[in-house]
């Protein structure tokens, strides 16, 4: 097909620019966040290149009139909060999922019910949230009612996930092992569970992110205690410095590391389960 | 004629072990079932409920009491701040929809028709993925300093000698708002179009090109067809999350953009809940619309 070479080059320099214009923000975000401080602001020209943001962030910089992002009570708090929500989310998801492997009446509203968590935008459901908490006197927290959004949010995104794997699913080997007299757990721990752990793991790392960083159910329904994004939100009202973008730097490695894990972990258990296949071939031959 | 038989048949059924079987089997599919639906019920349908039933009541200056009154619906049509932020967010949406589309989709095509190796293709789809695991509230503040009278931009492009004053409405404008929320969420349309492309049988396109079909006809005929339901999909995830947004406007236009979104977060701040429920439901009812439109396009569950 040498005659797409034409176009292959025109669309591959559009997507070129299509990440320069993807990563540009995030260049000029990590060249500033070395601005000088505390007097440098968040803009260009560079006063002089140094790392006080960073030590800023980390709170090892002398006090300055620039107050710290409150990193460690609202970071830990986000946290929690991503974590807890990737247990519940996942779990939800996966038994949801499993209930739609078999047909049943009603599941086109079930599959719209569940799917409509992640297609009603943030600030409505924040909103709803608070007006049944503020009627019915629900303390608003961030483990409580935004947690029950943050839920809300992620679940869906699980279960399409788990979907999608046991659509591609073939239960025939489920059943030859019931067949050969493994009971259920061991067919789940040694059949079930290693095909479906892909699934898992991204629905864990969907529902992760996605909460980590999750603001507008959080703005309304939060309380008082602020999660990480709310704490940056506040930032937004008053001066920016550029802590903030040495923050994000530093959350982006961060991210970056496990996601790095994460690949990892894929392709430990991609090459584990080939290993098993062929182990049992050698067996039966 | 059928409520005869039905019975029989149904009364013969339940001696049976099937029968039993399936009953078990329901049994089963309800528990694993109603955590899900029981969570959405109570954290989901309630309070959109509660916000359509709230935005009825009656709004005193810091309360509202369920005394039931279309007063703040009256309020929200009669007022031109209002109806402009409605036709407002309706316009910026639809700018963002299509911007998004037209520059994403020559990617997607590219990244899921045109590269040829698997490696490639993941690490161009990673690198797309990336900056989202840098805070959301943060990438839209990064525009600040790109787009800000000494910002990159204008540096960039007098440098170049390509203007020789500053432009100065790159920033705190409409064009700013679009620009950011086109930058974060065109990879939500590059995605679902780039993974129905990657589906497409090459031995399809093969056929054509055979029977001397041109590119551009197989474009138009077979690749973009297919490639429909991948820009469903991606369309929704755009609309839901522009329609709803009001953190990117307040960050990079100075406040002088208003969405919706935006004047529930200030109703909600002046505890004006019974107007706040207004324009929400005004917002569920645009993003219903939206969505039901395309999900004609597209039958998300046989998609997966």
């Amino acid at each position: 097909m040498y005659h797409l070479n034409g176009l292959r080059w025109v669309l591959g320099c559009f997507t070129a620019l299509f990440l320069v214009f993807l990563y540009g923000p995030f260049v000029v975000m990590t060249i500033l966040s070395f601005q000088q401080g505390p007097e440098g602001g968040p803009q260009f020209p560079i006063i002089e290149w140094s790392t006080f943001w960073y030590k800023h962030v980390l709170s090892i910089a002398e006090p300055s009139r620039v107050a710290p992002l409150p990193i460690g009570d609202a970071l830990l708090r986000s946290l929690t909060l991503a974590f807890a929500t990737m247990v519940v989310a996942t779990l939800l998801g996966t038994l949801s999922a499993q209930a739609f492997r078999r047909n049943f009446k009603g599941s086109g509203v079930v599959f719209y019910l569940i799917v409509l968590g992640m297609m009603v935008p943030g600030v409505l459901l924040g909103l709803g949230m608070a007006l049944v908490a503020d009627q019915f006197d629900i303390a608003r927290t961030w483990w409580g009612t935004a947690f029950a959004l943050h839920v809300v949010y992620t679940f869906p995104f699980a279960f399409l996930v788990m979907l999608a794997i046991f659509n591609r699913f073939d239960k025939t080997l489920e059943e030859a092992s019931w067949m050969l007299g493994v009971n259920p757990v061991k067919t789940f721990r040694k059949v079930t569970f290693p095909m479906i752990f892909p699934g898992v793991l991204s629905s864990m790392l969907f529902a992760f992110t996605l909460s980590y960083d999750e603001f507008p159910r959080t703005l309304f329904t939060g309380g008082s205690e602020a999660t990480m994004p709310i704490a940056i939100y506040g930032t937004f009202s008053v001066e920016i410095h550029p802590n903030l973008f040495a923050f994000g730097v530093l959350t982006t490695l961060a991210s970056f590391a496990l996601l790095t894990i994460y690949g990892v972990l894929m392709a430990l258990s991609v090459r584990r389960s080939k290993i098993q296949s062929s182990g049992l071939q050698e067996e039966i031959a | 004629m059928t409520d005869i038989k039905t019975p029989s048949v149904s009364n013969f059924d339940q001696e049976t072990p099937v029968t039993a079987a399936n009953n078990a089997r329901k049994k089963s599919h309800f528990l694993l079932l109603a955590p899900g639906v029981f969570w959405m019920i109570l954290f989901l349908v309630i309070p959109l409920a509660m916000m359509v039933y709230v935005s009825f009541w009656t709004q005193t200056t810091f309360a509202v009491n369920p005394t039931l009154t279309a007063k703040s619906w009256i309020t929200f049509f009669s007022s031109e701040t209002y109806v402009n932020a409605l036709l407002r967010t309706g316009r910026l949406w639809l700018t963002v929809l299509v911007l998004t589309f037209v520059i994403g989709y020559p990617v997607a095509l590219f990244v899921g028709q045109l590269v040829r190796s698997e490696t490639l293709r993941t690490i161009l789809l990673v690198t797309c993925v990336i900056p989202f695991w840098t805070s959301f509230l943060i990438r839209v503040l990064a525009w600040r300093p790109m787009l800000g009278k000494e910002g990159a931009v204008n540096i960039l492009l007098q440098k170049f000698g390509l203007i020789s004053t500053p432009i100065d409405v790159l920033l705190f404008t409409e064009f700013s708002v679009v620009i950011g929320l086109v930058q974060i969420y065109v990879v939500f349309m590059v995605g679902p179009i780039a993974f129905m492309l990657g589906r497409i049988d090459h031995s399809l396109l093969e056929a054509a090109r055979d029977l001397g079909a041109s590119t551009w006809t197989i474009f138009r005929k077979i690749i973009f067809p297919l490639s429909l339901p991948g820009v469903a999909v991606g369309a929704i995830f755009v609309s839901v999350m522009v329609l709803g947004e009001f953190a990117t406007p307040a960050a990079l236009s100075g406040r002088k953009v208003n969405l919706l979104g935006n004047i529930i977060v200030t109703q909600v701040g002046s505890l004006k809940w019974a107007f706040a429920a207004v324009v929400g439901v005004v917002l569920t009812i645009v993003m219903a619309l939206v969505i039901t439109a395309l999900l004609r396009i597209v039958n998300l569950r046989k998609e997966l």
